[in-house]
């Protein structure tokens, strides 16, 4: 029981220089901080799965949280989505599975709606949603979910001007993220625009795509979209108008689809 | 001993149907012998049918008596087990069982039998914590078990389990023994119980809104053809439900319509609840679901809420839809289809955006965002976005003109030039075939009965021919008339 002590507190200290150096942004220790911690925690048989109910377990299923947190914020910090994604996944138990054994953290809600901001930028709506699901009612009302969820609405009905102007963030964490998302936002305005619009001048179009400098939009569409044109000072989209009126009759499709009927039709008879 | 006696027969005489059900036990009991040494299954079947249909009558008194005489032949376990009866009649039902699993000479399916009605008694009591103990003790003697003409039984003793569980609110405890009988299940080839047990862990899941468990074990689990229409009923369902989340509308929809019609009359809430769902899959598939719907015998006063979400949703009323979810919000909270209901918004938008378009030729943005009744600082902007947005989309056929501030919509092309109606009407009768073909395949043949067809053909050639011979003579006496 002692030895077990003796781990926790070891792993507590590391835990310490570990967050520290997240929070100064240095990030190449606290990878390797993190990388020695995750050694500690397979010693400690308190954790998921095995949940044995050691003296030390209350301090190990804490300490670990704390530790997988950090690793998500440090994954954030280093703008590493895939890590993001990984140490989440194995933090979540310790929201969903440990209610009756430790209490909530301060963090939960942070992680969940960075998370859920990860899954918005990423596209995976379906997953977004399934996570929506498993959220309290409580955990709704929290700011940092909601604004999430809020993103999400907007995005949905095309209200991308809501989307841009939501800077306010619960937590210095969510910033990465917003920013990806405002990439994709322009992404979408531009694909709605060309389907919307025949031609934009160029000073619109800035407004619209929200760049501040004609650079900036010329540099975008060159890069992005090089099939629009670009004519005296506006912007053409290119309009593929397929009316596909039925000149032809398709025989071959419905020579086919007789026949089908013609043979279930047999069958009947 | 003499204690005893009076003891079993006091309740029988209490309650009048006491006999007659005993009869009625002893008849399924029967049913269920005869199938076990025939192997039919369809016995099993109709004697869990019968099971059904008496389980409202159930007595302590004969349910004791059937349990004596199922157990004859041990006289030491049936004289505990009167005596027990004595001191407390409830904890008297939940021992009974135990003693039941250590007499070797009955068949195993009697004693599951036993296990089931007092189960089902039991919750028919509320008696939960005690119906969970017999269901433990049922199960744990089910699994000692390996006999196919177990499979029927132990199918409706899984589902009382489960449903013991949940009345307890502990079902995620059972949630590794349901998945070990689920292997076993498939190990086994019994698809009885295989997709019994499926559809408990999904509901399992669903209960605490896993739903990313339940879509990971029901794609990765074999499922053969559907054995029973319950079972199928409640699959499609949580199919349905799993979708729903998971943004797959189309088809959700199908699933959830499929498990509303498939469902029994008798299914009533279950069939309220597919319909509930159904209704916002389809709002959000953009349909309007008919008004016959929300008026089906008895589900009137429940579909209300979504009632009211339709008409808001039909109108394009972004006011009249807020505060439809915020009057009837506890109700969507309990139905679990609060988030989805979030999800809604945009599609009275939608549905706004189109009727607008549908309605003017040429409209202004300023316009279209005072009857979308956007109130923020950036009203138009946030319109000509969403004008945009569902342009895209394919909601609405418009162009917007950014300097002029106006939308046009295009003409609409003539929709019979294209190969629209063609395929619409293909696709009706390959339905129509599909049906068709499935009714055929579903027809039962009882057995045996294509060899007395061949007799009977024999026998008509024979009559035929002597027919034949008849009117040959009676031709020939003819001409001798002549």
């Amino acid at each position: 029981m002692d030895s077990g002590n003796s781990k926790v507190l070891e792993a507590q200290r590391l835990y310490g220089r570990l967050e520290t150096s997240i929070f100064a942004r240095n990030f190449d220790s606290a990878r390797a901080f993190l990388n020695q911690l995750k050694v500690k925690l397979t010693e400690f048989s308190g954790l998921p799965p095995l949940y044995r109910h050691t003296s030390t377990q209350v301090e190990e299923l804490k300490l670990a949280r704390s530790i997988l947190e950090q690793a998500v914020l440090l994954s954030v910090g280093t703008e590493d989505q895939e890590s993001f994604e990984l140490h989440f996944l194995q933090l979540k138990p310790y929201y969903t599975d440990t209610r009756h054994l430790i209490p909530p953290s301060n963090f939960e809600y942070i992680m969940l709606g960075l998370n859920l901001l990860r899954l918005l930028v990423q596209n995976r709506i379906a997953e977004f949603h399934t996570e929506l699901e498993l959220l309290s009612p409580e955990a709704l009302k929290n700011d940092c979910i909601k604004i999430v969820v809020e993103l999400e609405q907007a995005l949905m009905e095309g209200a991308y001007n809501h989307v841009l102007r939501s800077r306010k963030v619960p937590h210095d964490s969510y910033n990465y993220f917003i920013n990806l998302l405002a990439k994709t936002v322009r992404d979408e305005i531009a694909g709605c625009s060309e389907k919307a619009y025949d031609f934009l001048t160029l000073d619109d179009a800035k407004t619209i795509f929200k760049f501040t400098r004609d650079q900036d939009l010329m540099t975008y569409i060159s890069e992005e979209h090089p099939d629009w044109e670009i004519r005296n000072r506006c912007v053409y989209f290119q309009k593929v108008k397929d009316f596909s009126l039925c000149k032809e009759i398709p025989s071959l499709q419905l020579i086919n689809q007789t026949l089908g009927y013609a043979r279930e039709l047999e069958r009947i008879v | 001993m003499k204690e005893a006696a009076p003891a079993v027969s006091s309740p029988d005489r209490k309650d009048q149907a006491g006999p007659s059900l005993l009869s009625h036990l002893k008849s399924i009991a029967a049913l269920v012998e005869k199938g076990v040494s025939t192997k039919e299954m369809r016995l099993m079947v109709r004697a869990v049918r019968n099971v059904m249909v008496i389980k409202r009558k159930l007595k302590p008194g004969s349910l004791a008596a059937f349990v004596k005489y199922v157990m004859s032949t041990d006289a030491d376990s049936v004289l505990q087990f009167v005596k027990k009866q004595e001191e407390d009649k409830v904890s008297m039902e939940v021992d009974m069982p135990s003693q039941v699993s250590n007499k070797p000479n009955v068949l195993p399916e009697l004693e599951i039998l036993c296990y089931l009605l007092v189960l089902i008694y039991l919750h028919d009591q509320k008696q939960y914590k005690q119906a969970k103990a017999c269901a433990d003790a049922g199960i744990k003697r089910l699994q000692q078990l390996n006999r196919r003409t177990l499979d029927v039984l132990a199918s409706r003793l899984y589902f009382y389990y489960s449903l013991s569980y949940e009345c307890i609110d502990s079902l995620a405890d059972i949630r590794g023994t349901l998945l070990s009988l689920h292997q076993t299940a498939t190990l086994r080839h019994d698809e009885l119980g295989q997709e019994t047990l499926l559809n408990l862990l999904l509901r399992n899941y669903l209960h605490y809104n896993l739903y990313d468990q339940a879509e990971k074990l029901r794609s990765k689990s074999q499922r053969a053809e559907s054995h029973a229409n319950q079972q199928l009923c409640r699959y499609l369902f949580y199919l349905g439900k799993i979708r729903t989340i998971q943004l797959e509308y189309t088809d959700a929809k199908d699933s959830l319509m499929q498990a509303a019609r498939k469902a029994p009359t008798i299914a009533h809430d279950f069939r309220i609840q597919c319909n509930k769902w159904a209704v916002i899959v389809r709002l959000l598939l953009g349909e309007i679901p008919e008004r016959t719907t929300f008026m089906q015998r008895g589900m009137k006063a429940a579909l209300r809420p979504y009632f009211e979400l339709t008409n808001a949703v039909r109108i394009g009323d972004l006011e009249l839809f807020k505060s439809v979810a915020d009057n009837f919000s506890p109700i969507f909270s309990r139905d679990k289809t609060h988030n989805l209901i979030v999800r809604l918004r945009h599609n009275v938008i939608r549905t706004g955006l189109r009727n607008i378009s549908i309605s003017y030729s040429r409209i202004s943005l300023a316009d279209v965002a005072a009857k979308l009744h956007l109130s923020s600082d950036s009203a138009v902007s946030d319109a000509e976005s969403m004008v945009a947005k569902a342009i895209r989309d394919g909601g609405i056929d418009a162009v917007i003109d950014h300097a002029r501030g106006f939308m046009q919509s295009r003409e609409t092309g003539d929709i019979y030039s294209t190969q629209e109606p063609q395929l619409a009407f293909h696709s009706r009768i390959a339905f129509c075939l599909n049906t068709y073909n499935d009714a055929v395949k579903a027809l039962r043949f009882p057995p045996n009965a294509h060899k007395k067809e061949l007799e009977s053909a024999e026998k008509r050639r024979e009559r035929q021919q002597q027919e034949q011979e008849l009117a040959k003579h009676i031709a020939e006496e003819e001409d001798d008339d002549f």
